[in-house]
């Protein structure tokens, strides 16, 4: 079994710089993201907990203690079983607060950045040894492989060969990405190399020295029973124990939190590893007892030191060799890897950062790079030095045990993180203490000191002795650590930032977040204060980052949005130094003001009950279901209503009021009342600062319409637990309004008709008997000047007829068309009828009359009363015209109608009156020109059509004139609905 | 949500028999794989119960 050192080290060597090429294509998009971010391959990235144990320590273990091998997958396994229970909650905690490590989840759980550093402290301490295993092992596979004399050196080689790989993928730039997409590909690359690798091994143990599985069976029921009969079994305690130990494992080591918690692609990922890493676990545990029966078989000395790298022993095949080292070396350094990236962040943000604040330094970003780099190294050439400390003095499972035992002191203070929101810091810390100290003392400082675990067993508790050290130190160290932190924490005070913080980490969660106003206004504002602590240029970054995260513009002051942004800033800086730093610096620099009372977000509360909803279950889904219900209700309401909290801020803007405003209520939800756009921010502060329940018909400006609202409100006072505020409903009543001003309007002119009816019944015979005296007085005499003034007399009885009839007409519109021949009017020939009408008159033959109405555009009416419209309205236009002036009628299409035009270039209508002008007796005409009938009777006989009237005087294309435009419905086509309504009716 | 409790005690009634299990497997004559097969009928399980949760949350 001796290989060329060279061959090994350029074996060794290549396969780093493969892996440094698949981390090239993943970062330059050469592998498919689809590919990337599959499930399957983060299943395989997970396959990192299988480290070298997982190669040559579960080989030792399991002639050691048969299949109690297991336990070291099945822990594991059982804690992905339960992921959507247990790993599922954590990641959404990590993930909603950037909280990138096991130290980053105890500050923010525990509010002290001194947790974070003892946490990082035990973390250090418990890896070593487990560090000090991979470097072992490839020490070991290279001494075995090549017999060279210094295996340590070798080790330190590879060890620096790890750290450069590490550093490549991990801390190449100065921003850290919130997934790395090489280490991902790598570690997974190097997942398959050792499944495949193992699987190998496992088949050449099967078929190669035994004729497959029945023939495997028939040794281990004859010849080889008595090796079997001689292992040692584990008992049900220790049995138990692994299991805890390796279960804890799988969230709490340093480089699992990392990938579990850090690096999850999505939610179905993390949800499928539950069957998928098991099953990676299953079938990298299988070939392990056939490598052991298969070196029994062979009559290799099983119970002897170095049985770890049995594997080598299977074969002479050089092949089998590399199989065996790339598997190690695979799984080593896959470990070795992902541990230095996490601890060096967990040393950074705990250790450095505490120690030195990074206010205000220059180019903080590249000094945090260098810093990570640095440590990174450290963190493994720790590993090589405690491995050159301890020598090869001890077992595998010895070194394994002591990192995972020492881990294991961090399960109590996370099942406490998850359900426990009455533990608090003291509790933790004093549990943490007592338990790592009897696991220091126990287990760790005897792996450097060399002399055997040192168990004290407390009386009552004599059945420990004589078990292995390990148990004893697992049961002894956990129970203490359980047992104070219970003790402590209920006898101790829990802190407000705890609570709250507790609230937050908690599975069952009730959320209750505050909202308090901010002294900083908008996002600019967050730019210069931040400056402060971190420097213009990180500053602007970070800000930026965030509000493009957010979707928010940097000018956004609302208050909900603003908290936003100071969440999402503290959770990035989190990530980027650590909870504990990024808190301090939150809290100094972006303030909230402490002097007003805080009030409960409902809104967040509500985004949050939102985003966890496939996550209720029982009663709290059927009260979240009622509370969907009840908030559709109000959203879809079709009245639009606004709540407001006690602080005016925007809690509900529904869908009706979004239509009616012309305003989305995501874009005004958590505004301030008063930041509101206008008009509502004047309005809705009116409503909520006037002792009245109502506001009717107040006229509003939206748009360019006058709108006329009426507001309700309902005022709600808080009660203990039940929120205060104020719910506006805010109710349309423009078209309610119009056509009371249309009614008004028609009941004055029909009075004014009923009027004119009976003052013309009244002045008709009068002036009929003065016509006829006149008349008489013309045939009684030849006295010129009599003839002359009988003359007169006739002439204003004439014209008293004429106004006479005028009343009589206005009084009887409205009641014609309903009696009248309705027929299809051809508007051009209506036209050219009224023209003719008007040219017969005496006055205006110097105006020219243009008829542009086009051929073959009908409407339903009555013709003559159309044409009555017409030649009151040219009239008109002709009157108003200079001598040479010009009318012009036109008719369109427009809608459902036709839209026909009286324009002329006379003087226009003063504006003073142009709102009157469909009121009787108003005229525009000199005293005697004009009754003020002719408009208000074209109005009533419009109407009467179903029609409108519009004056525009200006035209809006032109610089003086008038233009009415008359709209009538156009004329049905056959088969269409004819059941128009008619408004009069 | 319901199916996450199934595998909660599944995995912790696992954990208090296991023992009992290891000590069978022990036993001389016992089928070297059955361990393994144990373990493949509770991944089936797991997979069957993310098909079922994801028709839940659908």
């Amino acid at each position: 079994m001796s290989t060329s050192l060279t061959g090994l080290l350029a074996l060794g060597v290549g396969y780093l710089v493969l892996l440094l090429l698949c981390a090239q294509a993943a970062e330059r998009g050469w592998i498919p993201a689809r590919l990337l971010h599959h499930p399957a391959v983060y299943t395989q990235a997970l396959g990192v907990y299988a480290s070298a144990w997982a190669i040559y320590g579960s080989v030792e273990f399991a002639a050691d203690a048969g299949y109690g091998y297991l336990a070291y997958y099945l822990g594991v396994a059982g804690a992905f079983l339960l992921g959507p229970v247990m790993l599922l909650p954590i990641q959404r905690m990590t993930r909603t607060y950037q909280l990138a490590s096991l130290a980053d989840l105890f500050v923010f759980r525990f509010r002290s950045r001194w947790v974070g550093t003892l946490i990082t402290l035990v973390t250090l301490l418990a890896v070593l040894p487990l560090l000090a295993l991979q470097i072992q092992t490839l020490g070991e596979a290279v001494h075995l492989l090549t017999r060279a004399a210094s295996p340590s050196l070798l080790a330190l080689l590879f060890c620096l060969l790890i750290a450069g790989l590490a550093l490549a993928f991990g801390a190449r730039h100065t921003h850290q990405p919130a997934r790395h997409e090489a280490l991902i590909a790598v570690i997974a690359v190097e997942s398959l190399v050792k499944l495949g690798a193992m699987l190998t091994l496992g088949g050449i143990a099967l078929y190669g020295i035994f004729d497959g599985p029945a023939d495997l069976q028939a040794w281990l029921d004859g010849p080889g029973l008595i090796t079997q009969a001689q292992t040692r079994q584990l008992d049900s305690g220790q049995w138990r124990t692994l299991l805890l130990l390796f279960f804890a494992a799988a969230f709490l080591m340093p480089h699992m939190f990392h990938m579990v918690f850090t690096e999850t692609p999505s939610r179905r990922a993390l949800l499928q590893t539950s069957w998928s890493l098991p099953l990676f676990l299953l079938l990298m545990a299988v070939p392990i007892p056939l490598i052991l029966w298969g070196a029994q078989r062979l009559g290799i000395d099983t119970t002897t030191p170095g049985i770890a790298y049995l594997a080598f022993a299977l074969s002479d095949s050089p092949w089998v060799d590399t199989l065996v080292f790339l598997a190690g070396l695979a799984a080593a350094s896959g470990t070795m890897i992902l541990i230095a990236l996490s601890l060096a962040g967990m040393i950074l943000n705990h250790v450095v950062l505490v120690a030195h604040p990074p206010d205000n330094r220059p180019d903080l970003y590249r000094w945090l790079l260098w810093l990570r780099r640095a440590l990174i190294v450290a963190v493994i050439l720790s590993g090589w030095l405690f491995y050159r400390t301890i020598g090869i003095k001890h077992d595998l499972t010895t070194l394994g045990l002591a990192a995972f035992v020492g881990m294991a002191q961090c399960l109590p203070g996370m099942l406490a993180v998850l359900y426990w929101p009455g533990a608090n810091r003291k509790g933790m810390v004093s549990g943490l203490a007592i338990g790592c100290t009897i696991w220091l003392l126990g287990l760790w400082l005897p792996l450097l000191a060399g002399y055997p675990a040192l168990v004290v067993i407390p009386p009552g508790l004599e059945s420990l002795e004589g078990t292995p050290g390990w148990y004893a130190i697992t049961l002894l160290s956990l129970a203490c650590n359980i047992l104070v932190f219970i003790l402590v924490s209920l006898m101790t005070r829990t802190s407000e930032g705890e609570r709250a913080a507790a609230e937050a980490c908690s599975v069952d969660a009730v959320i209750r977040p505050k909202r308090h106003s901010l002294a900083a206004k908008n996002g600019e504002d967050f730019k210069r204060h931040l400056a402060q602590a971190l420097g213009p240029d990180v500053a602007e970054r970070e800000v930026s980052t965030a509000l493009e995260a957010l979707g928010l513009s940097p000018l956004d002051g609302r208050p909900y949005a603003l908290r936003r942004l100071r969440d999402r800033l503290q959770a990035n800086l989190s990530g980027l130094m650590g909870p504990a730093v990024a808190r301090d610096i939150v809290d100094r620099f972006l303030p909230y003001h402490q002097d007003l009372q805080a009030t409960p977000d409902i809104h967040y509360v509500e985004s949050r009950l939102e985003a966890y909803r496939s996550r209720l279950t029982g009663l709290a889904r059927e009260l979240d279901s009622l509370r969907r219900h009840h908030r559709r209700t109000l959203a879809e309401l079709p009245v639009g209503l606004c709540a407001f909290g006690e602080d005016r801020e925007l809690l509900m803007w529904n869908s009706a009021l979004a239509r009616l405003s012309g305003i989305a209520g995501e874009s005004v939800i958590g505004a301030h009342c008063a930041s509101l756009p206008a008009p509502w921010a004047e309005l809705l502060s009116r409503m909520i600062d006037t002792g009245q329940p109502q506001l009717y018909k107040q006229a509003v400006r939206i748009g360019a319409e006058l709108r006329y609202l009426s507001l309700h409100k309902a005022t709600l006072a808080a009660h203990g637990d039940e929120r205060g505020g104020t719910v506006i409903l805010v109710e349309d009543h423009s078209e309610m309004k119009w056509l009371e001003d249309e009614l008004v309007h028609a009941e004055r002119l029909a009075s004014i008709g009923r009027l004119a009816a009976g003052v013309a019944h009244e002045i008709g015979n009068p002036i009929t008997g003065i016509s006829s005296l006149a008349q008489n007085l013309r045939y009684d005499t030849d006295d010129p000047a009599l003839l002359e003034t009988a003359a007169q007399i006739q002439q204003l009885t004439e014209r008293v007829s004429s106004i006479v009839s005028s009343l009589v007409s206005f009084a009887h519109s409205g009641r014609h068309l309903q009696g009248s021949h309705v027929e299809r009017v051809d508007l051009h020939q209506l036209c050219e009828e009224a023209l003719h009408l008007i040219r017969l008159a005496r006055s205006g033959q110097d105006i020219r009359y243009s008829n542009r109405c086009p051929s073959g555009l009908e409407v339903d009416g009555n013709a003559q009363r159309l044409v009555q419209v017409l030649v009151n309205l040219i009239g008109n236009a002709r009157d108003a015209c200079q001598a040479g002036g010009h009318v012009e009628i036109d008719a369109q299409p427009h809608d459902d109608g036709i839209h026909m035009c009286v324009t002329d270039d006379g003087h226009g209508i003063d504006a003073a009156i142009r709102d009157h002008l469909f009121e009787p007796f108003t005229t525009t005409k000199a005293p005697g020109q004009g009754t003020g009938l002719g408009l208000p009777l074209v109005y009533n006989i419009v109407r009467e059509h179903h029609g409108h009237i519009r004056i525009d005087s200006p035209p809006p294309d032109r610089t003086h004139g008038t233009r009415i435009t008359v709209w009538l419905p156009r004329t049905q086509q056959d088969g269409e609905d004819s059941d128009a309504p008619d408004i009069d009716r | 949500m319901y199916v996450y409790r199934i595998m909660l005690f599944l995995v912790f009634g696992g954990y208090l028999l296991s023992p009992m299990l290891m000590s069978g497997w022990a036993v001389p004559g016992t089928a070297w794989y059955r361990p393994f097969v144990i373990w493949g009928g509770l991944i089936a399980l797991s997979v069957w119960l993310e098909q079922k949760r994801k028709l839940d949350e659908h």
